[in-house]
């Protein structure tokens, strides 16, 4: 009779997914060329993120309210050589790295989010924006006629430094990943969501700060007492912007308000990684390309071989690269909901596995528009 | 040094065509490993030279007299072809607008289009565009233009294409395409048909031509309606308006030179080939009917419109109806100075729209608000812009249009009630746009917007001082270019009391636009009438719906018919016949292939036997002369 | 000199069949690259010592052959047949490079191909009408079986169609020319004296009325066209290269050559019914492929309506509107080249061709990007974009037909206006738009699938911005044709056309 009633009325149409992950499996299927492709492709991504968060980190730090900043992308190393590489755009994108934080901080949510409208930020932004800006007359008459201009840019320089930070730690994250996977010590897709989970849990409550020092001075952008840390304030807000919201891309969906092809609540947008489709990639329009792009240097040996054997090989690398980071990124969310969910999903307590239920529930609806099924193909 | 710069200046063009040949490499792939942003720099790089070039050759070219560069390019039987090129103040002012505006979008273009993987073959196109616009700056050849201004319908394809993968794109860019051909093939038409008539086809020496030469009345209109055609489509004028609004799907730098210098291009076509519509009553009337038609109903759609760009495409579709007018009043130098103010002014606004878009993911103005503070060169260009467009600060268009109604010019009273119209309507419209995007409290969506990256900030900032500076344009311009005397007629009403009128309108207009209520997206017109009204106008009079129902059902249905009577009366009369009389009717249409070349041996047997039954009688002299041949 | 033309590919056939069997196709490949390289090669050599301004038959060779009937080995060469014995050799290059390289039976399909080749090259140098006719049936023989075995599924229906049709051109045509020296009582069917005939109107009109139905089904002008499509389909891209690129202009050529050439008198009277028909085919071959729904059908018919601007410029019959038919010939030959051989690209990385099932192939990583772009420019210069060798030529016919046939020529722009619509409808919805799923695992793209596009994309641009040289070759003979001096009265065309009917 009890087991009866557990049964849910009617089958959510993801139902195997739930299933796997109470069986303590992750939402990706448990395969050798996914573990080969999840492990690799978090190897280049690390890579890529320690670039992008170092890069973000010193923007925030070092470019500070700088209106024509040329060399932020130089990580203040200029020289003539670097010079000639960045023309030949022989570089990392860290566009990329900025889109994500425009779109994070265009988002919001979260602890961070919620700090920047508040009286002691403000008071606090302002101390350096005339820090910054003493002496220069126009700058100053500037931000008197449009008082929001500035400390919006503080908002944004913020951001900078708080997805700088998130990105630290998961690229560490990710690397370790694969130094782990190369001693032999990684072999299924369960053991890999558990080494994510881990340092997730391990960095949840790592403090979330920014200082800048603008001649000599130090000025507490986000003082550690606002109390912002590392799970609730970046992740979890980062995963809702970028993992499942995202911006639509132009060269898909059509931004004409009277075609109205994107939601007006931001709420409902469903552009980000884990429904974005990978085809298009390489195409005009697709942001997420420079992300591909960069990848594509660092694929370990082993993954770059795996792709050469397909039919088109070195051609649709690109893509290629995609669907395997979407995969990836389908691990990542797993560790996400483990560590999120009241209890472990693989309790055998019938009223903890209904609250578990309870609380997959909602995510397991916004799965049912992204790509979890075609990663699973 | 002077001749050499000014006889080179016909390079100009050519730099932007080099740019846009050194982006290949990256556009279609041979460079993967690296990024394209070299592409980028090197159509900037060209674009700048091309610019210098242009502003040399301007300098030493002020103050002398205009220059001809000929060059044969096709003599065939009784058609000799000349590409001539005018080197003229006049021609290379153009050119330095052309090859200006363009560094500017293309330096903006490298902040809108940063995480786009496929810039350099952006790049490239904006190379394309920009040799075709600066060849049509200083082309005095009727053929030379007709074939720039298809490469522009070309490259407008291609540019508004560019996101290819995109569903509106798709079809967007083929009706971009084809209503700008529907003008182009009409003007081939009439080109052709000038030529016919040995008219030698330079621009220069129309006037002469058209004095010369007697026109049957009836011919003349027809030539004339013929060349209006191909400036109607690329200036967005109705019935051939609608492209330009689709073509919003496009990325917006090249918005930005397709509402500002390209919709000119049109127009400055039509000022130089102004001679031919002399020789026509009819076609100047069209020219002045047409312009009037769409200065009116676009206006109206512009104020009914949500989406960002359209809201200002509309509305530049207007201003070129007034372009349209004055041509076909012959008062050439207003229509320039109309254009030059348009184009700075426009081309400004663009450049401010595209820094929200591009900061707030977003188009439709009835989600934005309260965005003023947050961005201080974005909402000053936008007002900039604003007051350049219409008559009430002193700025482009207030003194163009107080040098057309001083009383040098004829200006009619219909055509003032015409300019209030457009005046007020751009004056509502405007700040109608203003005070939903930029005032009123920040919604959701304009919650956390920073102001633009410097490659947006520096050349909006540039042009919007350009703008501020273009009043002296006007005020300077002496009137050389106008066939007939200008007349002094000052008492006229017009011109006494057209410009208190217009600032009035222009004020009226926006004190209108500040004080509605602000429409919000849930907000919607209760009243019938009023919800009816808004959606004619949003949907541009439904004249896209008319068009379906009347042009492209006539041709879908015309050739589904042609394809339906090729395959049963056409194919199936031959296949009947085929059937009935040589064969049955399953051997040809199943044969196995060993009896088709029995067939085939049948119809050689037959020929041979033709031959024989032609040459008996002959055969034994056949036979002698092989004989012959064989001792 | 002429000969060789000849002479080359029907001894590269002979030798690629003593060649062993067991040899790799590809082998085969190779040696016909060889062979073709050195067709044009020598048809370059040609080019090089041919005087464009003289308006005698050059390198002539003549070999009394059957004297008794009239029948001589006389070759020629001269500006209507240069351009098109250059195309030929050409084209044929393109089409072997582009053919599988793992054909089946290969010995036998490259020696069909230059046996054609050699057919096509004499009847553009024949000056014997009986001789011109001998080689316009032996083309038939390899294009039929070429389509026959290496065709399509429904390849016996279209093989045979083409036999029939072309077999009743061929026999209308040797009527028109028996008729003309039966009755002109001529000894010789040389060329040259048979132009002097001045035979009653009444019986020209017969005779070119025989001739030009045999040539319109070889253009082929509506209603004598249907073979063509279905040919095209079930052709594979090399032949239709050839096809489209060369047979067709066997027509036209014999259009300019004999429509014009022998019966001049006729061909005035005719003239305005023929540009009619000119308009009508044009628009009737761009309305049908506005409908169709595989992309070679679209071009097939876009070939039916290109080619009537031939018969315009040839019915208007001024001094431009021949060099424009020379012309236009030219840029059909090139563009529908171009155009058959992307087409055959896409069938060949998707399998089919079906507008409706193709879409979103620019994409960069997956799909056909290059070949894509370049199909967008062929469309391009097909739908007359200056810059491009198709503005020019359909430029040059309107201007030479306009002053004489303004109507038909009015309806002709508007099917070049057509040819947009048609070509943009077909671009958008393979090319644009997102990949569909099961498009999404195509096979690589190779350079050897690029380079023979590429090529003719360049000569189409380069004659585009430079028509000079192309018409410097022709503007001799094509105005030598219409001023003979016993004609010269009646046909004097006026330089300014003040006084003709431009009102309608």
């Amino acid at each position: 009779m009890v087991s009866l009633e557990q049964k849910p009325r009617k089958h959510h149409p993801l139902e195997v997914y739930i299933q796997r992950l109470e069986q303590g499996d992750a939402l990706l299927k448990d395969t050798p060329d996914h573990v080969l492709e999840v492990v690799g492709i978090l190897k280049s991504y690390g890579v890529v993120l320690d670039a992008y968060s170092r890069n973000l980190i010193y923007i925030a730090e070092h470019q500070f309210l700088n209106p024509f900043p040329f060399f932020k992308y130089f990580n203040g190393e200029v020289s003539l050589k670097r010079l000639l590489q960045h023309w030949g755009h022989d570089r990392i994108n860290y566009e990329y790295a900025e889109y994500c934080m425009k779109s994070m901080f265009w988002h919001g949510g979260g602890g961070l989010d919620e700090y920047l409208d508040t009286p002691e930020f403000a008071r606090a932004a302002e101390k350096a924006i005339q820090g910054k800006w003493k002496g220069n007359l126009f700058m100053l008459t500037l931000h008197k006629l449009f008082p929001d201009f500035l400390p919006e840019q503080v908002r944004v320089m913020a951001y900078y430094s708080g997805l700088g930070q998130f990105w630290r730690v998961m690229s560490d994250l990710f690397i370790a990943l694969s130094d782990r996977y190369d001693n032999g010590e990684i072999q299924t897709i369960p053991q890999v969501v558990d080494h994510i989970l881990q340092g997730l849990v391990a960095a949840a409550n790592k403090p979330i700060t920014y200082q800048v020092q603008l001649r000599g001075k130090t000025y507490d952008i986000l003082p550690k007492s606002a109390g912002l840390t590392f799970l609730m304030d970046t992740a979890v807000p980062y995963v809702e912007a970028i993992f499942f919201r995202g911006a639509p891309f132009m060269g898909t969906i059509s931004y004409n308000a009277q075609a109205y092809q994107i939601p007006d609540e931001q709420g409902a947008f469903t552009y980000g990684a884990l429904f974005a489709d990978p085809l298009p990639i390489g195409g005009s329009g697709i942001p997420p390309t420079l992300l591909m792009q960069d990848m594509r240097h660092y694929l370990p040996d082993y993954l770059h071989q795996f792709y050469q054997n397909t039919i088109r090989g070195e051609d649709d690398l690109r893509v290629q690269i995609c669907q395997t980071f979407q995969k990836s990124m389908f691990c990542v969310t797993t560790a996400a909901l483990k560590g999120l969910a009241p209890y472990p999903f693989t309790t055998d307590n019938p009223e903890e596995k209904a609250a578990n239920r309870q609380f997959l529930k909602p995510w397991m609806d916004r799965f049912i528009e992204s790509r979890l099924e075609t990663a699973n193909q | 040094m002077t001749d050499f710069v000014i006889q080179t200046s016909w390079l100009a063009p050519l730099y932007g065509l080099i740019g846009a040949l050194l982006t290949l490499p990256w556009s279609i792939g041979i460079i993967r490993r690296t990024g394209p942003r070299p592409a980028a720099y090197f159509n900037l790089l060209m674009t700048l030279l091309a610019f210098i070039h242009g502003s040399l050759a301007f300098q030493k070219i002020w103050g002398k007299d205009p220059q001809h560069l000929v060059w044969h390019w096709l003599q065939a039987a009784d058609l000799d072809l000349t590409l001539t090129l005018d080197i003229s103040p006049l021609s290379l002012g153009a050119l330095e607008v052309v090859a200006g505006i363009s560094l500017l979008a293309q330096l903006y273009a490298l902040g809108y289009m940063e995480k786009d993987w496929a810039m350099a073959r952006f790049f490239g196109l904006m190379g394309f565009f920009e040799a075709a616009l600066g060849g049509i700056a200083i082309s005095d050849s009727l053929i030379l233009s007709y074939g720039l201004l298809e490469i522009l319908t070309l490259s407008t394809y291609l540019l508004v294409g560019f996101w290819y993968a995109q569903p509106l794109v798709v079809t967007a860019a083929r009706d971009a395409f084809l209503t700008k051909r529907v003008g182009d093939i009409i003007l081939l038409m009439g080109v052709v048909g000038l030529s016919s008539y040995g008219a030698g086809l330079d621009f220069s020496s129309l006037e002469t031509w058209a004095e010369s030469t007697p026109i049957p009345p009836l011919t003349a209109a027809l030539l004339g309606l013929a060349l209006i055609a191909g400036p109607t489509g690329k200036c967005a004028q109705f019935p051939l308006n609608l492209w330009l609004d689709e073509a919003m799907e496009g990325p917006n730098p090249a918005g930005i030179l397709r509402n500002s210098i390209v919709v000119a291009a049109g127009a400055y076509v039509l000022i130089k080939l102004e001679p031919v519509f002399t020789l026509s009553p009819i076609s100047a009337d069209a020219l002045i009917l047409i312009g009037s038609i769409t200065a009116i109903g676009s206006s109206l759609m512009a104020i009914a419109q949500i989406d960002i760009k359209r809201t200002l495409s509309h509305s530049t579709s207007a201003y070129l109806g007034l372009v349209f007018v004055a041509v076909g009043l012959g008062q050439v130098d207003i229509a320039l100075l109309l254009l030059f103010a348009h184009t700075t002014a426009k081309a400004l606004l663009f450049m401010s729209i595209g820094s929200i878009i591009l900061n707030t993911s977003n188009q439709n103005i009835t989600e934005m608000g309260g965005l003023w503070s947050k961005m201080p060169v974005t909402s000053t260009s936008f007002v900039i812009g604003s007051a350049g467009l219409i008559s009430l600060l002193p700025l482009g268009f207030f003194w163009t249009l107080q040098r057309w109604l001083n009383g040098t010019w004829n200006v009619p009273l219909w055509l003032l009630g015409l300019l209030l119209f457009v005046n007020l309507f751009s004056a509502l419209n405007l700040t109608r746009v203003f005070r939903l995007v930029f005032l009123g409290s920040p919604q959701p969506k304009t919650r956390r917007v920073p102001e633009a990256n410097w490659p947006i900030i520096v050349p909006m900032a540039s042009l919007a001082i350009i703008t501020l500076l273009a009043p002296s344009v006007p005020i300077e311009w002496s009137f050389w270019l106008s066939p007939n005397a200008p007349l002094s007629n000052y008492d006229a009403f017009p011109v006494q009391w057209g410009m208190p009128l217009l600032m009035a309108a222009s004020l009226i207009g926006c004190i209108i636009g500040l004080s509605r209520k602000p429409q919000r997206m849930w907000v919607r017109p209760t009243q019938k009438y009023w919800r009816f009204l808004q959606d004619l106008l949003a949907y541009d009079f439904y004249i896209e719906r008319l068009y379906q129902v009347t042009v492209v059902a006539a041709v879908s249905l015309s050739s589904k018919m042609t394809a339906w009577f090729d395959r049963y009366v056409v194919d199936g009369l031959v296949n009947l016949i085929g059937l009935v009389t040589i064969f049955s009717g399953n051997t040809l249409k199943y044969n196995a292939s060993g009896k088709s070349q029995f067939y085939l041996l049948t119809i050689l047997m037959g020929l041979a036997v033709i031959f024989w039954l032609l040459l008996r009688g002959q055969w034994s002299l056949i036979l002698d002369y092989w004989s012959f041949l064989a001792n | 000199m002429l000969s060789a033309l000849i002479l080359i590919p029907v001894l590269g056939a002979i030798l690629l069949n003593l060649l062993p069997k067991d040899w790799a196709a590809s082998r085969f490949r190779q040696i016909a690259l060889v062979l073709s390289s050195m067709i044009l090669l020598w048809t370059i050599v040609l080019a090089v010592q041919f005087d464009p301004n003289n308006v005698q038959m050059q390198f002539s060779e003549f070999l009394p052959w059957l004297p008794t009937l009239g029948l001589d080995y006389a070759l020629g060469l001269d500006g209507l047949s240069l351009p098109l014995l250059f195309l030929n050799s050409f084209l044929t290059g393109v089409a072997i490079f582009s053919s599988n390289r793992d054909i089946q039976r290969p010995r036998f399909y490259y020696g069909l191909i230059f046996l054609l080749n050699a057919g096509v090259a004499g009847a553009f140098l024949a000056q014997n009408l009986l001789l011109f006719f001998l080689f316009y049936e032996v083309e038939i023989v390899p294009l039929y079986f070429l389509i026959a075995i290496w065709g399509g599924g429904r390849r016996g229906y279209a093989a045979m169609k083409f036999l029939i049709y072309t077999a009743i051109s061929g026999f209308l045509v040797l009527a028109s020319f028996l008729g003309l020296v039966w009755f002109s009582e001529a000894t010789t069917f040389d060329y040259e004296p048979l132009r002097q005939q001045a035979l009653p109107v009444e019986l020209q009109f017969i005779l070119l009325g025989m001739l030009l139905v045999g040539l319109f089904i070889k253009i082929p002008i509506f209603p004598f066209h249907t073979w063509l499509p279905d040919a095209h389909v079930e052709a594979s891209t090399p032949v239709s290269i050839l096809l489209a690129g060369v047979l067709l202009k066997l027509g036209t050529y014999g259009l300019l050559r004999f429509g014009v050439g022998l019966y001049l008198d006729a061909w005035v009277t005719f003239a305005p019914w023929l540009a009619f028909l000119a308009a009508v085919s044009a628009l009737y071959g761009a309305l049908s492929a506005i409908a169709q729904k595989d992309m070679k059908k679209v071009v097939a018919y876009s070939s039916i309506a290109h080619m009537a601007y031939v018969l315009l410029a040839a019915a208007a019959a001024t001094p431009l509107s021949l060099i424009a038919a020379m012309l236009q010939m030219i840029s059909h030959g090139l563009i529908s080249a171009l155009l058959f051989l992307l087409v055959g690209v896409v069938y060949k990385k998707t399998g089919t061709r079906d507008v409706m099932v193709l879409r979103g192939l620019l994409n960069p990583e997956r799909g056909l990007p290059i070949i894509g772009s370049l199909t967008i420019l062929g469309v391009m210069a097909s739908s007359g974009i200056p810059g491009m060798v198709g503005f020019v030529a359909e430029f040059m016919v309107f201007r030479g037909s306009l002053p004489i046939y303004p109507l038909p020529t009015l309806l002709c722009m508007v099917g070049t206006g057509l040819t947009a619509v048609y070509f943009l409808l077909m671009v958008n919805r393979v090319f644009f738009g997102r990949l569909t799923e099961q498009l999404s695992n195509l096979p690589r793209v190779q350079w050897g699938d690029r380079i023979p596009a590429l090529v003719l994309t360049l000569f189409i641009i380069i004659f585009g911005l430079q028509p000079g040289w192309l018409v410097r070759w022709s503007e001799t003979q094509t105005t030598a044709l219409i001023v003979e001096p016993s004609l010269r009265d009646t046909l004097e065309v006026p330089a300014s056309v003040s006084q003709l009917p431009l009102d309608p």
